[in-house]
Formats: structure tokens, sequence, C-alpha cells
């Protein structure tokens, strides 16, 4: 028997020492290790699944840095294989000991750093070399053939390796800043190492980045307040719909995209706000359900053409195409042209300002409500926090951030339509968030990425992939298949594959990780007949 | 209400009464909300639905006005028996099942395949219930029975695979499980249907008008559609009340662990209720097939949520209820597209839907307390 009074020795509950913060942490080491022994030897596969640049054989990165007249090639080419293969099994160590507890992790890790900085010199050189129209070396050759997808990723691959093995102990202690600062140096350098590939860019900037401004302010709601929110792509449309209004042809306003991006998250954080008051009493399954309601209902309203404002399923068109700051002011830079590379980096600096914003808020006491609301909403009413203030503010922060997106979303697209903004855009947000870690912050950037990369761009080019495959090795079956169809199959599987295997999702969040995994309510009595 | 309840009025008059607390005005305001919301739908309802036939009466004439209200019930019977699988499922293990729409949908793609199943074998199902009364029936005692075994058995091992490990789970697990499960089976019936319309048999099954009354048309497919979902819900209402297993069911549902104490086999019992949520869908999903000849590979998204607000209208957890909640919306939904025009019909049942969950979460005839994490 346990002696009641007895004060409980040990909680099994994380402190939030430094323990496990590495292990926190660890997640992110992971990450980077895995992303960066991915890329490279998807880069050597590279020239398998895309398209020759040039007509005939010889032009793939691979065979012009091969048939180098002076050897160089080849020998950077041995070089950066044997690095390669190298990292692989340095790394394949560190994860079978971790995983298995035997032996002893990280033995070759800065071997494994040196290896990796080896390769990222050697493909640098290779770049500079052939950038630098060096013909005696490399003999004549476009630098664009060469300089392109499959080495920037190979050297991303080594730098990523580089950096994660280098500074391990850092990484591990700071798992948060160093994932920021790899996000930041590859998400801001993305446009001009994927030059070859303009779409790739269109796609960070319209999918990838539009998901991850998403899936951060879902996070509030599901993550930071636990309230599940099916209708989020409601407010992306009502964000959407602002923008659409007051700057374009459609009713003749024209405010500047600056003002205009601020608007739309106002007028969505308020109707935020106004759905949330009635559903303050409703919890759970409930509360999904009205919210899925109202995110049926907003583009059934802008389908039909409410009040004449949003012109039935052809939607609003004509949007004014966004301009620099200070557009007509002394400095001024003009507007965005057809080149995607503005609107990328636009959300690029919107994404930073929005998760320096909900970190602050996160660590705030509405951040703290938040938790106590989560985990137990009557204790958190008892000890006088403020239930229906917490509440409401989640459902308006996390409302006021899709309205953001969705206002930049219509700027960029210059239209918008009421089939943008469908249940299958709540369940993508829902999946980035589950995926890559619900409340965490990091994670469900990661999630968004991963989710809009997997949908968005491999789906969608894996039947061209796949048809270039399939003629290299001889089967044309593989270009026959329509990989895009699959997209519902893979929003299932990620989600209850996730719920099942790992409910705290890729990079979990700490205090998640605890009520996800061993359950916050307490064991009834039926669930011991099922164990045993 | 679970917190900000006035304390009760002391029974002595000595003590002196305790001030009442300031409250915030929000609180104020949300509990009288809480209040009175109740009442209020119930008023709300009433008033909207009378003014609803009224005006469709006035406006369309009794013969168009009828013709609605047959089509209400009609299209109201594939709701309650949709509905029915929701609400036994939310009765027993308190989840929004999400993917029992698309159990709708899939059951009426199993029919279908069935049937063209049996063509493959030689049994040209369609030539069959064309050729007469006996042929008909006999086509239909093929089609029910298998497509109810296939897609109630497809209820059972979701339940088993995605719903099982996370009862104890915290109760945004498996409703997020519940709707991957549905966009993986809208997935699957994307890839075996394709985007568009899925025309499910070459000939209609059952035509013809069946009576008149006064100015309004009965058709025989109406009319088989009301018959055998009235004659479902009641069969479905007897083998629960009146069985062992039905017994055990309610017993489940009441009280789990009790459940298990007094040796009823709850594992089981959920099964079986996921078994007969499902196959009820599947013949929800077998007369949208004959009576439409169309179906969609996400047609159970807006089924799906249409009859989770039938089944929350009567009273979730209640089978009776789920059958009036879904003739009532058929008719409602029948009304207003009617009234303001067919591409609002949507939307008039989604504001039901957070009109019902947010004023009158326990239903019409409902008595389970709602309010729970």
């Amino acid at each position: 028997m346990p002696d009641i009074a007895a004060p409980q020795a040990h909680i099994d509950l994380p402190d939030t020492g430094t323990q496990t913060r590495r292990v926190e942490s660890a997640s992110v080491f992971w990450l980077l290790v895995v992303a960066g022994s991915l890329l490279l030897p998807l880069s050597w596969l590279l020239p398998w699944f895309v398209e020759q640049t040039a007509s005939g054989k010889g032009n793939s990165p691979m065979d012009v840095i091969v048939s180098s007249p002076t050897g160089i090639g080849w020998f950077a080419i041995w070089v950066m294989g044997l690095c390669m293969l190298a990292l692989f099994a340095g790394v394949g160590y560190d994860a079978w000991a971790v995983l298995t507890r035997r032996g002893q992790p990280f033995r070759y890790g800065r071997i494994c750093a040196g290896l990796a900085a080896l390769g990222a010199l050697c493909v640098l050189l290779v770049v500079v070399l052939v950038a630098s129209r060096t013909e005696l070396v490399f003999g004549s050759t476009s630098p664009d053939v060469l300089i392109d997808n499959a080495v920037w990723m190979m050297l991303t691959g080594f730098v990523l390796l580089a950096f994660a093995y280098g500074l391990r102990g850092w990484v591990m202690n700071h798992g948060g800043l160093a994932f920021t600062a790899v996000a930041f140096a590859i998400g801001g350098l993305f446009p001009l190492m994927f030059n070859q590939a303009p779409s790739f860019v269109v796609w960070g900037a319209q999918s990838a980045g539009i998901y991850v401004l998403l899936a951060l302010g879902l996070n509030v709601v599901v993550g930071f307040a636990g309230l599940l929110d099916l209708g989020y792509a409601a407010f992306f449309a009502i964000g959407a719909y602002t923008t659409a209004s007051f700057a374009g042809s459609a009713h003749d306003f024209h405010l500047p995209f600056w003002i205009l991006i601020f608007l739309g998250a106002a007028v969505a954080g308020l109707f935020g706000a106004i759905l949330g008051f009635p559903t303050l009493r409703l919890r759970g399954d409930y509360l999904a359900i009205v919210t899925l309601g109202f995110g049926e209902i907003v583009p059934d309203l802008a389908q039909n053409n409410v009040l004449g404002l949003t012109h039935g399923p052809n939607g609003l068109s004509g949007i004014d195409t966004p301009a620099f700051p200070l557009h007509g002011g002394p400095l001024d830079f003009g507007i965005f042209g057809a080149n995607p590379r503005p609107y990328y980096w636009t959300t690029l600096v919107l994404i930073a300002l929005v998760v320096l914003l909900l970190r602050n808020v996160e660590r705030s006491r509405l951040g703290r409500a938040w938790v106590a609301i989560r985990e137990d909403e009557v204790a958190a009413s008892a000890t006088g926090i403020n239930t229906v203030t917490g509440k409401l503010l989640a459902f308006a922060i996390g409302a006021a951030v899709s309205g953001f997106a969705g206002a930049f979303f219509a700027a960029e697209l210059q239209s918008v339509t009421p089939e943008s903004f469908q249940f299958a855009v709540s369940v993508t947000a829902l999946t980035t968030v589950v995926l890559g870690g619900i409340g965490n912050i990091t994670g469900v950037v990661v999630g968004a990425i991963l989710v809009s990369f997997v949908i968005f761009w491999v789906l969608p080019s894996l039947q061209g992939w796949m048809g270039t495959l399939g003629s290299n090795i001889g089967v044309q079956q593989l270009g026959t298949i329509q990989y895009s169809d699959y997209k519902f199959i893979v929003y299932g599987l990620i989600l209850i594959g996730i719920m099942l295997l790992r409910p705290s999702g890729l990079l979990p969040s700490r205090a998640r990780k605890v009520e996800l995994e061993t359950g916050a309510e307490s064991e009834p009595l039926a669930a011991v007949q099922e164990r045993a | 209400m679970p917190n900000g309840e006035a304390p009760a009025a002391p029974a002595t008059v000595s003590v002196p009464r305790r001030p009442r607390p300031n409250r915030p005005l929000a609180t104020q305001l949300r509990l009288r909300f809480a209040a009175s919301s109740g009442q209020a739908f119930l008023v709300l309802l009433i008033t909207g639905f009378a003014a609803m036939v009224v005006a469709e009466f006035a406006s369309k004439g009794v013969a168009q006005a009828g013709a609605q209200v047959v089509n209400g019930l009609q299209i109201g019977a594939i709701y309650a028996l949709i509905a029915v699988g929701y609400t036994m499922v939310y009765g027993i293990i308190e989840l929004i099942n999400f993917a029992h729409g698309d159990v709708f949908t899939f059951g009426g793609m199993l029919s279908v395949w069935i049937g063209a199943g049996f063509g493959a074998l030689g049994l040209d199902l369609t030539k069959l219930a064309t050729s007469n009364v006996g042929g008909l029936i006999a086509a239909l005692a093929i089609i029910f029975p298998l497509t109810m075994l296939c897609t109630g058995t497809l209820g059972v091992v979701i339940e088993r695979v995605a719903y099982r490990r996370l009862r104890n789970a915290p109760r945004l697990a498996p409703l997020i499980t519940a709707i991957g499960m549905s966009f993986l089976l809208q997935g699957i019936m994307f890839v075996a249907a394709g985007s568009g319309n899925y025309p499910a048999r070459k000939d209609d099954w059952i035509t013809g008008r069946a009576f008149t009354i006064g100015s309004v048309n009965v058709s025989w497919p109406q009319l088989f559609v009301i018959v055998i979902a009235v004659a479902m819900m009641l069969g479905l209402q007897m083998f629960v009340r009146y069985t062992r297993v039905g017994k055990a069911m309610r017993a489940t549902a009441q009280d789990r662990d009790a459940a298990l104490l007094s040796g009823i086999n709850i594992n089981r019992t959920i099964s079986l209720t996921f078994f007969i949520g499902s196959a009820m869908a599947a013949v929800g999903g077998i007369v949208y097939a004959i009576y439409f000849n169309l179906l969609q590979w996400n047609l159970g998204f807006k089924f799906g949520i249409i009859a989770f607000t039938a089944a929350v209208l009567g009273g979730i957890g209640n089978i009776l209820g789920a059958g009036v909640g879904g003739f009532l919306i058929g008719l409602i939904y029948a009304f207003g597209s009617d009234l303001a025009g067919g591409e609002w019909g949507n939307s008039i049942i989604f504001a039901m839907l957070i009109l019902v969950l947010t004023l009158r979460p326990n239903g019409l005839l409902g008595m389970r307390v709602p309010d729970r994490a």
C-alpha cells in the first residue's frame, strides 16, 4: 500500500532542466542529420528522375563533371562519393547506437563533421570553377547546366551534416535556435539555389509558405489551447476576400498591400472571436463540428455571392500587384513582377514575424493560461484564470494568423475563388500540425514544409519523374499513373499513422508529449481488460 | 454548467447571504445565454419550421409543396439511416465517427461493385431486377445482405485499426484518426471511381408512380427508400430494446466499467455497434445508388455532416431521435432549398448544425450531457 501522506518521490513529468531540453533538441539534431543524409543520395539520383536540361546524354551534372578533360571532375566525384558513403556509415552507426542503446554514439562525430566539410568544399570548388568558366578544367559547358538542382542539393546536404556534427553540443542544447538558423539560411538562399526550377520557388512561396503560416496559426488553437478547429479555412477565406475586396478592381478600392495584410488579419481575428463566443461552452468534438460547420458556410456564402460582394463561383479577380514598401515615396522599388522571388522572400519575412510573435505569446501569461485551459479547464477556472478570455484570444489569434496568410495568398494569386477554401485546406493544415508535433512551433513548421512538399510538389511532379525513370529503365507504365490522385490517401495515412504510432508528432512539444502519450485522463477500468 | 454556477441559496435565514460575486460582463452574458438557449432553440425551431411550411405552401402551391414533403421524407430517410450509425457510436464510445459518411458512400459503391461482380460471373442483376417484381426482389435480396455484411465488416475493421487503441487516449486523438480514416476512404474511392460522377447502373431498377394523394405524386423509388428506412429503423429499435445483445449495448453505453463488471464483453459489443451502424449506412448507400443511380467519391462528407446534424438534433445516443432528426432535417433541407434556391440548402443545414450544437446540444429527445472534454 502506498503511503498517502508521504510526498511522492518521483513524478513522471519531465522537469524543465537541461536533461529534457537535450531530449527535445536532439530531435532537431536528428532532423538535420536525416535531412542531410537524404539530400546526398537524392542529388545523385536526380539525373535519373528529371529530364536532362539539354539534348542527349552527357549533360546531367554528374556526366559533365566526369567528362572534364583535366580529370579534376573524376577526382571531385570520387571525393564526394567517398565522403557520402563514410557519412552514411557514421550516421548509421550513431542511429544504431542510440536506438539500441548499445555502443557509444557520436564517437566518430568529429570525423563525420570533417568529412562533411570536405565534401562541401569539394562541391563549392566545382561550383566556383565552373561558374568562373574555366574551360581548361571543365571543358566548354554552360554553367547553367552544371550548377543545377543536383549540385545545390548535394551542397546543402554536406553543409547540413557539417553543421549538425560540427556543432553537435550546441545544436543539442539550442535546438530551436539551431533550427531557426538553418531554416532561415536555407530558406533565404532557396530561390537563388533553385534558379533552374522556378516552379519550385513558386511552390515555396505559394504552397509551403502559406501552409507554414496556416500551421502556425492552427497550432495556436489546437496546440496551445487544445481546441480542435476544423473550419480553419474559413478565416483563410475571410483574409483572402478582404484583400480581394479592398485592393482590386472588384470594388474599386486600392489600399496598399502592406496595410491590407494586417487588415485581413484583423478582420479574420474578429470573426474568430465572433465564432468563438457561442462555442465557449462546447468542448472537444462538438467544438470541432461547430467550427467545421462554420468552415463550410463561409465558402458557401462566397459561392452564393452574399450581398453581391463575392461575385459567386467566379470569385474576385484583378487584385492589385503588391508593391514594395514605400511605393510612391522617394525610395520607390516598384511593384512585384512576374518573378516569384519577391513573393517568396515576403513570405519568409511574414513567417519570421509570426514565429517571433507566437513564441512570445506562448511564453507569456496568456500562453501559460492556455496550457492550464488545455489540461483541465475546470481547474484553470478555479485558479482564477479567465477561461473565456483565454479561449476567445486563442480563437482570435489563430484566426488572425490565418487571415494574414489568406490576405497574402490573395495578393499572390491575384484572384480568389471559393474553391480555394474547401475542407481539404483545413485538413491539410491539421495534417501539418499533427505531423510536425501538436503544440511545437518548430515542429509545425517542419510538418507544414513536409506535407506541402509531398502533396503539392512531389505528387504532382511524380508522374513526370516516373515517366523519365520509366523510359530510362524501360518500364513505361510508371509514367501512366496519376499520382496526385493519391493525395487524400496520403493525408489519411499521415493522420492515422501519426496518431497511432507517435501521437506527439515528429518533433514533439515537451508538455504535449506527456499529455498525448500517457493520457491526461485517469485510466478507466475498461483499459485494464484491454491490456490483460 | 461546469463552472461559474451560482451557489445554491442557503437553507437558513440566519446565515447572511454572501454577496453575489461581481462577474465580468462576458461571463454574465454567457451564463444567461446558457440558461435560456435550450428553450430559445425549441421556440426558434418550431416557429422557424412552421413559418417554412406555411411559406412553402403559400408561395408554391399545394402540389409543389406536397412534392417537397415527399422529397424531404425521401432524402430524410437516407439521412436517418446514416444518423443511426453516428448516434450509436457516439452513444457507446463518445466518438464522432467522422469516417461514417464515407462508409455510407463506400456502401453504395460496394453495392455497385458487387453487382458488377455478379455480372462478371454471368448473373446480370440489372437485367434480373428490371424483368419483373420477383426478379427485383431477388436482386435486392442478393445485394442488400452482401453489401451490408461487407460494409459492416469495414466498420469493424475501422474501429479495430483506428479507434480501439485510442479508446483511453485524450479525446483529440481518436477524432483526428477518424478524420484520417475519412480521408483514407475518400482517397480510395477517388482512385477507384474517379473525380466526377460515378454512374451506378445502366438502368434504373425501380421506376414508375406508386400512387397519388390529391395532386401529389409519390413514385415507387421514393416509397421504396422511405419504407426501407422506416423498416430498418424500427427493426433496429426492436433489436436494441428486446435482445440480449441490444441490452448489452445499452449497458455499455451507460457505463462501460459497470458493464464490464457484469460480464459483458465490451470489445465485442463495441465491434457489434460499429457493424450495425455501418450496415445501416450501407443500406443508405444502396438505396441512394438505386434512387439516384449516381455516386460521387466525396458524397459522404456532405451527407455525413448533415446526418450528424440530424443525430444531434434528435438527441445523440438515441436511435429514435436519429430517425426523427433525419426526417426533420430532410424536410428542412427540401423546403429550404425550394424557398431560398438550391444553392442555399447546404448553408441552411450548416447553420442548423451550429445552432443545434451551440444552443441545444442535448437535442430534442436526448438526455446525455454533451459538456465533456
